[in-house]
């Protein structure tokens, strides 16, 4: 046969990979400079199918990039920036070699740097599609932002972290759009909704540090790099469409009372202004007063059928939101100075309540201790020293669950030296029928508005209220009995009448007056729905009745499942509960 | 000028002039007769040299002492010797001098105290720096425009001047600040996108000059990963957590580890020494008899080896026999008449099929229903992959630990809570898990000379 013998690995899906180093060669970049270039512009390595035939018959493991990225990647202009950045340092290594400073001074003046902007929007066309990806971008300034000042990362990176975290913070709260919070061992999670997204950043604890050592800081410090950019950009936008002055002003009447003598104190001059945004206790100047604020009132469209029903869940939802969105409204707290301050007066004040602390604790408190009109002072110690008589002291977990629960909860649960009932994650979602723990239950009923039947009870009483409680449960299902006993009972009176029928005897006749037959319309419906579904299962076809089934069969083993959970934490607790009793005996 | 010199000529020939230089006139031979009547000759002949030695030497004086010495007054020439300046004056003034060094006062240079002027003359005027070319010309321009600016006549040269336009002159380009400034300032970057359907001559523009940016490719916004950015921790996991909950974390941190344990074991297994393989008493010995004892039997278990391999070779040679012809021609008609038969059957075969429409359509059906079982199984998996972590280089992707705490070390409260594990780290492999870095391992320092170890001298006196 004629022509040129095909050679191996030139075609087909060699032809759209790269590898790692033969890219970075195409760019004349050292690998540092590439990683960097390439997390900054998004470009990430890929796993093709095929190895063996991508990487020529061999199978050694490589990284791998897409040739039209790389390609992509040669007409940015950041790539040059890259080697002036490498040719200054060459430049700068020598000067100091030969101690030349006045050339160092020069060279330093003239430093070449790089700005991200056109890299931000050329990512993210849109505003909506940054906003998507800020989880991450707030997560890393958040943990960026608890960093020690000394040597791990650029200190001005770390003050830029903090700069743009407060500046969030500050927002969230303007916005009233925290949603759940979450206190883990790992940090604190939270979640707030902006412009429909729900957004989920982790916060450290503070002081929380160890420094691991299989992190590579410098891709952490390119990612961070690249998020502050777009975290800065969305803050003004975000600021902007609020109506807030950015870079954040505080509000002039609240400036005033901040205003103390000696703000040499907390912070340097420069940072003082930080200092007092960070604080969170005062609300920011916004370009139009804010006096005019008018609640605008959704359009109603008529629609029919299912949409409706939609219509009012959504509406249900809002009505939901607003009310949580003013939770705290109108109360006072302070916080004594062992609890977490940033974080409790961020969600305090995110949820419209009033904060302040000790003034040693940090700047930008607004009342004193003193203050009569103070409603909650969060404690986290067994005991506190003082006690004011007309405010509640509780521990900081209540205001978290107040958050989760989207009530205000009730307080005794939370008094000092209480023991703490659990806190629940806000992020689980449980569906019907799964194992949900007691005290969520209880919240829940809260929610609905029942009132709990055990409330502010003493120790001592338990055991009869337990045996309440019993009874409650046995309540429920008298309830249905009685019905049953009442068709029993007809029965009974009627088999009694033919009896004496029999016997010949003459009826008593005797007219009882007539009672009522309370037709309980609800009761009525219910059961006309659970025939239809009864009929409704005849009717199945034999494939779709297996169906069903096995999906009941699912239900019912889940509620089983359920039960069993359920049972087992009430042997758990009364088991606790015996051993406590003995421990006081 | 002449003046001057008279008179130190006059003051030069008065008896009690001194002279710098020793006289030295005493050479004096048999004075040659020469006729002095040419003035070439004149010139040739007299004896000036008495008079330029004076003359040399009143510059000498005026040089180094600023006039004659004759003139000077005494006090100026002489003064007392009263021993060596005190002590205590010496010390006062050195330490301002001290000081003045430490300042760093530039000392002059060498070569600059050389080229400095140290005569005592000064030099003389030097004419030509003090004049102005042309001074008579723009003298009289300058007057001119005065007149004319006094009474308000503006010139046509000064109008045009006046009626260029002023050259804006452009501040240096401000150097882009560092990215990580902490004041920098962020502007509207989403709020432009309308005016950005720019007219198509500028579009043209930026894309002759090199200016235009090359589109996005549109794969490149598609994640590496379904997973979300930010996943939270199990219910378990909260710092005052639920019974349940956390016995639930527990037990799957539980078996986490069992499986780590697990896969160490069976590595230890393997890397094992195999009881087999360790020597006995009897294989030492035997190795230690090795060839030692004849053995005759393994010589007749050769030579059987050797016998049967012949005849081997003879049976392979004895299968390459000749068919005959006659053999042919039966083996081409068998072969024929198989193929007919396959044939037949295969016919009646599909004659047949007619009557097993039913089964046929049932098995079709069953044969549907599986590969359409088995598409959803693959699309799944395809599905679940997404959110796998891939092999993107060296090594794979290891999960970090479960955080947990565990029953006695949950903290009471908030207060005394004691975070666990580190959000840098997870942060970290989060970006790992989502395929969005390598996976990779650090690298190792590597020292390019070997390091030398002395004993220190110290260390050496001790010992």
């Amino acid at each position: 046969m004629g022509g040129l013998q095909k050679k191996k690995y030139e075609r087909g899906s060699v032809t759209n990979y790269i590898t790692r180093n033969k890219a970075r060669k195409k760019l004349r970049l050292s690998l540092p400079d590439f990683r960097r270039l390439c997390i900054l512009k998004g470009i990430y390595p890929h796993e093709p199918k095929h190895k063996k035939k991508v990487n020529k018959g061999s199978t050694a493991p490589r990284t791998f990039y897409l040739i039209k990225d790389i390609r992509f990647l040669l007409h940015e202009p950041i790539v040059g920036k890259f080697r002036d950045y490498k040719v200054f340092v060459r430049k700068l290594k020598k000067a100091y070699g030969k101690t030349e400073w006045s050339a160092v001074e020069r060279l330093r003046e003239n430093k070449p740097t790089y700005k991200l902007d056109h890299i931000i929007k050329e990512r993210y066309p849109s505003f909506i599609d940054a906003l998507r990806d800020i989880d991450d971008a707030l997560c890393m300034c958040f943990l960026f932002s608890t960093f020690a000042r000394t040597g791990k990362c650029h200190v001005q990176t770390i003050q830029l972290c903090r700069r743009l975290t407060v500046e969030w913070m500050n927002y969230v709260v303007a916005a009233r759009a925290l949603r759940k919070v979450f206190i883990s061992i790992k940090g604190i999670y939270y979640q707030a909704e902006v412009m429909g997204q729900l957004i989920t950043w982790l916060v450290p604890y503070q002081f929380s540090h160890d420094h691991p050592t299989d992190v590579d800081y410098r891709v952490m410090a390119t990612f961070t790099e690249l998020y502050t950019t777009l975290l800065g950009f969305i803050n003004f936008r975000l600021y902007h469409s609020l109506n807030l002055l950015y870079p954040p002003k505080l509000d002039s009447k609240a400036e005033c009372e901040l205003k103390e003598e000696n703000e040499e104190d907390y912070a340097l001059n420069s940072e003082c202004y930080l200092e007092k945004l960070s604080a969170l206790s005062a609300s920011l100047a916004r370009m139009v007063s804010s006096a005019e604020e008018e609640e605008a009132q959704l359009d109603q469209f008529p629609v029919e059928g299912e949409d409706m029903e939609k219509l009012e869940a959504r509406e249900r939802e809002q009505k939901e939101q607003e009310a949580q969105k003013k939770l705290f409204d109108g109360l006072k707290f302070f916080l004594n100075r062992e609890v977490p301050r940033e974080s409790l007066a961020f969600i305090i004040r995110c949820f419209g309540g009033e904060v302040s602390w000790d003034k040693s604790v940090c700047i930008g408190s607004t009342y004193e201790v003193t203050e009569e009109t103070i409603t909650h002072h969060i404690v986290d110690r067994p005991n506190a020293s003082t006690q004011y008589i007309n405010r509640y002291y509780i521990q900081p977990q209540w205001v978290y669950d107040c958050i989760n629960a989207k009530i205000v909860l009730p307080v005794e649960d939370y008094f000092l030296g209480v023991t703490l009932p659990p806190h629940l994650s806000p992020f689980v979602e449980e569906k019907e029928g799964d194992y949900m723990p007691p005290e969520k239950v209880k919240i829940m009923a809260l929610q609905r508005g029942e009132k709990p039947a055990q409330e502010q009870e003493d120790e001592e009483e338990e055991d009869e209220d337990e045996d309440e409680e019993e009874e409650e449960d046995d309540n429920d299902d008298e309830e249905e009995d009685e019905e049953e006993d009442e068709e029993e009972s007809e029965e009974k009176n009627l088999k009694k009448m033919e009896k004496q029928r029999s016997q010949g005897k003459s009826l008593q006749v005797k007219v009882t007056p007539g009672k009522m037959k309370v037709e309980n319309p609800e009761r009525l419906e219910q059961e006309e729905k659970a025939e239809e579904k009864r009929l409704a299962i005849m009717m199945m076809k034999k494939k779709e009745k297996y169906l069903y089934d096995k999906i009941m069969f699912g239900k019912k083993r889940k509620i089983r499942e359920a039960n069993k959970l359920t049972a087992k934490r009430k042997a758990h607790d009364d088991a606790e509960k015996a051993n406590k009793k003995k421990t006081r005996k | 000028m002449a003046a001057a010199r008279r008179l130190k000529r006059v003051v030069a020939s008065q008896p009690g002039f001194l002279n710098f230089k020793s006289s030295s006139e005493s050479l004096s031979g048999r004075r040659k007769r020469v006729n002095k009547n040419k003035k070439k000759s004149w010139n040739k002949h007299s004896d000036i040299n008495d008079v330029e030695e004076f003359l040399e030497d009143v510059r000498l004086q005026e040089r180094t002492t600023g006039g004659l010495l004759a003139e000077k007054s005494d006090d100026s020439l002489f003064f007392l010797d009263v021993g060596q300046p005190k002590r205590a004056e010496r010390k006062a003034a050195e330490p301002i001098e001290g000081k003045k060094r430490k300042g760093k006062t530039p000392r002059p240079l060498r070569i600059d105290l050389i080229l400095q002027q140290d005569s005592l003359i000064p030099a003389p005027k030097d004419v030509l720096a003090y004049q102005q070319p042309n001074a008579k010309k723009l003298r009289r321009i300058s007057q001119k425009a005065e007149q004319l600016a006094a009474k308000g006549v503006v010139t046509r040269r000064q109008k045009r001047l006046l009626s260029r336009r002023p050259v804006t002159k452009e501040a240096k380009k401000s150097d882009t600040e560092a990215n990580n400034n902490p004041n920098r300032d962020y502007y509207d970057i989403w709020g432009q996108e309308q005016s950005t359907v720019k007219d198509s001559a500028e579009d043209w523009y930026l894309q002759q000059t090199g200016k235009k940016r090359v589109k996005r490719p549109e794969k490149l916004s598609d994640r590496p990963s379904v997973l979300p950015a930010v996943e939270v921790i199990a219910p378990g996991g909260s710092y005052n957590p639920d019974f349940f909950s956390h016995q639930a974390l527990l037990k799957e941190a539980h078996e986490v580890e069992v499986k780590k344990q697990k896969e160490e074991d069976k590595l230890e297994r393997q890397l094992a020494v195999n009881k087999d393989d360790t020597a006995t008493e009897e294989t030492v010995i035997r190795e230690q008899v090795e060839g030692l004892v004849e053995e005759e039997e393994e010589e007749d278990e050769e030579e059987a080896a050797h016998d049967e391999e012949d005849e081997d070779a003879e049976g392979g040679s004895s299968l390459a026999k000749k068919k005959t012809e006659r053999q042919r021609k039966r083996e081409k008609a068998d072969k024929i008449k198989e193929l007919r038969r396959l044939d037949s059957k295969r016919q009646m075969d599909h004659r047949q099929q007619l009557f097993q429409l039913r089964s046929i359509k049932a098995s079709i059906k069953q044969q549907e229903q599986s590969t359409e079982d088995k598409q959803k199984i693959r699309k799944a998996n395809q599905e679940a992959e997404k959110s796998q972590p891939r092999r993107l280089g060296k090594l794979k992707f290891q999960a970090q630990d479960l955080e947990v705490q565990l029953s006695d070390e949950l903290a009471g409260s908030l207060r005394q809570l004691k975070p666990e594990g580190s959000v840098l780290k997870d942060r970290f492999k989060s970006l790992q898990k989502r395929n969005l870095i390598e996976p990779r391992e650090r690298a190792k320092f590597k020292r390019r000379h070997k390091l030398k170890y002395v004993e220190k001298r110290a260390f050496r006196a001790i010992t």
